[in-house]
């Protein structure tokens, strides 16, 4: 019985924490974030490996 | 673990980059198979050699015409026999991401992504060429300023203005350079009487083909089948007849050009003139199309260092980054 009642205990407390998750409220900075680790990510120190790789695939194909 | 993909799923050629590891397969976009029984015989470069030289049995195909998947089932064969070259199995589900032309049409995108996940994908996203090929060449495209990039491809043409990681204006055309060798095929059938195949004439292309006139241009001899006799045939081939047989083709890739530059917003227009436009995409190798696109815009010109190479790499960096930059991705902006 005991065990019943720690399962039912767990799912709802996993329903309201997923229920919350599902209501929260996006942060006001949220937006300017997310924009600003895209271009970080497209800037030329970011792409450096990829064109380092590409540069040594060139050199080995020669 | 399987690691990530990037492909670059063209028309001409197929290249792949894997996570951590770079470009780990640049083959031709060729299947050859036995025509009774429908099994696959070679891919790659072993089936592009077989390509006008087949017994009946065999047919050696290009699964994907003008960027688009022409025949879906084979071309998902072709994407399940590349995927395990480099190492994918039924225990190992990468998640990748597939480089396609702009202007492919929903119906064709869920082709694309269903091909790949029936090909052992675990999850497969789509990134429009123009974009991937901007950041594999290298392009300030995280800076508020215009970069203008060509990417010709076999079978389409695409231009495209790229600004703070986004597409600002987009052109593409279903021409590229397969359709100069189509147009070289049909132009010596037509004055000279004689048939060649499509390797001969792409060939030819490579020989003496040119958008503009260059300096020290050399004659090419070209073998074909004589129409009215049935026997072999050689003749001789100018730069200048093949200036004018590509020139259709050559000049609808460059109103595409100008369409795009139309679209531009002026504050990026500007910046063109000063930091010119790239040209990638192994059509964009055909000698004397940067002068004459220079000449017909009055932009300035630039090739690409990796020309063949730009759009894998700028699909390799979105796996190296896919959570950053997965909002890049097609379906996630629709």
């Amino acid at each position: 019985m005991p065990f019943v009642i720690a399962i039912v205990v767990i799912a709802i407390v996993a329903a309201v924490v997923i229920m919350a998750r599902g209501h929260r409220r996006p942060r006001q900075d949220e937006g300017m974030q997310s924009f600003r680790r895209h271009i970080d990510a497209l800037s030329p120190e970011a792409r450096r490996e990829v064109i380092d790789r590409a540069r040594k695939h060139d050199e080995d194909r020669n | 673990m399987a690691r990530d993909l990037a492909i670059d799923l063209g028309t001409a050629n197929t290249l792949v980059y894997m996570k951590g590891k770079g470009i780990v397969l640049n083959e031709p976009s060729v299947i050859a198979l036995n025509r009774q029984t429908g099994e696959v015989l070679a891919t790659g470069r072993e089936a592009w050699q077989m390509i006008g030289r087949t017994p009946g049995y065999i047919v050696a195909v290009r699964p994907l015409r003008g960027g688009a998947i022409t025949d879906f089932e084979i071309t998902e064969r072709m994407i399940r026999l590349l995927l395990q070259r480099v190492g994918v199995s039924r225990f190992t589900r990468p998640k990748v991401v597939i480089c396609v032309p702009s202007a492919i049409t929903e119906v064709e995108r869920r082709a694309v992504t269903d091909a790949a996940r029936r090909a052992g994908a675990a999850d497969a996203q789509l990134i429009e060429q123009p974009m991937a090929a901007a950041i594999g060449a290298d392009l300030p495209i995280d800076e508020p300023v215009g970069n203008m990039v060509i990417d010709i491809g076999g079978g389409t043409s695409e231009t495209a203005v790229i600004s703070l990681g986004g597409i600002v204006a987009l052109e593409a055309v279903r021409v590229g350079s397969f359709d100069i060798d189509a147009a070289i095929q049909s132009y010596v059938r037509r004055e000279h009487g004689i048939a060649v195949g499509e390797r001969t004439a792409e060939e030819v292309k490579v020989a003496i083909g040119s958008a503009e006139p260059m300096e020290h241009e050399n004659q090419a001899e070209v073998r074909g089948r004589d129409l009215m006799t049935g026997l072999p045939k050689t003749v001789i081939l100018t730069p200048e007849e093949i200036r004018f047989a590509i020139d259709d083709v050559v000049s609808s890739i460059i109103a595409s050009v100008v369409r795009c530059l139309a679209k531009a917003p002026p504050e990026l227009a500007q910046d063109f003139l000063v930091r010119g436009m790239f040209l990638v995409g192994g059509g964009g190798l055909l000698h004397g199309l940067a002068q004459r696109i220079e000449r017909e815009t009055q932009v300035p010109v630039k090739m690409s260092n990796v020309p063949l190479e730009a759009v894998v790499l700028g699909a390799g960096h979105c796996i190296e980054h896919y959570d950053a930059l997965k909002s890049m991705f097609m379906g996630a902006r629709r």
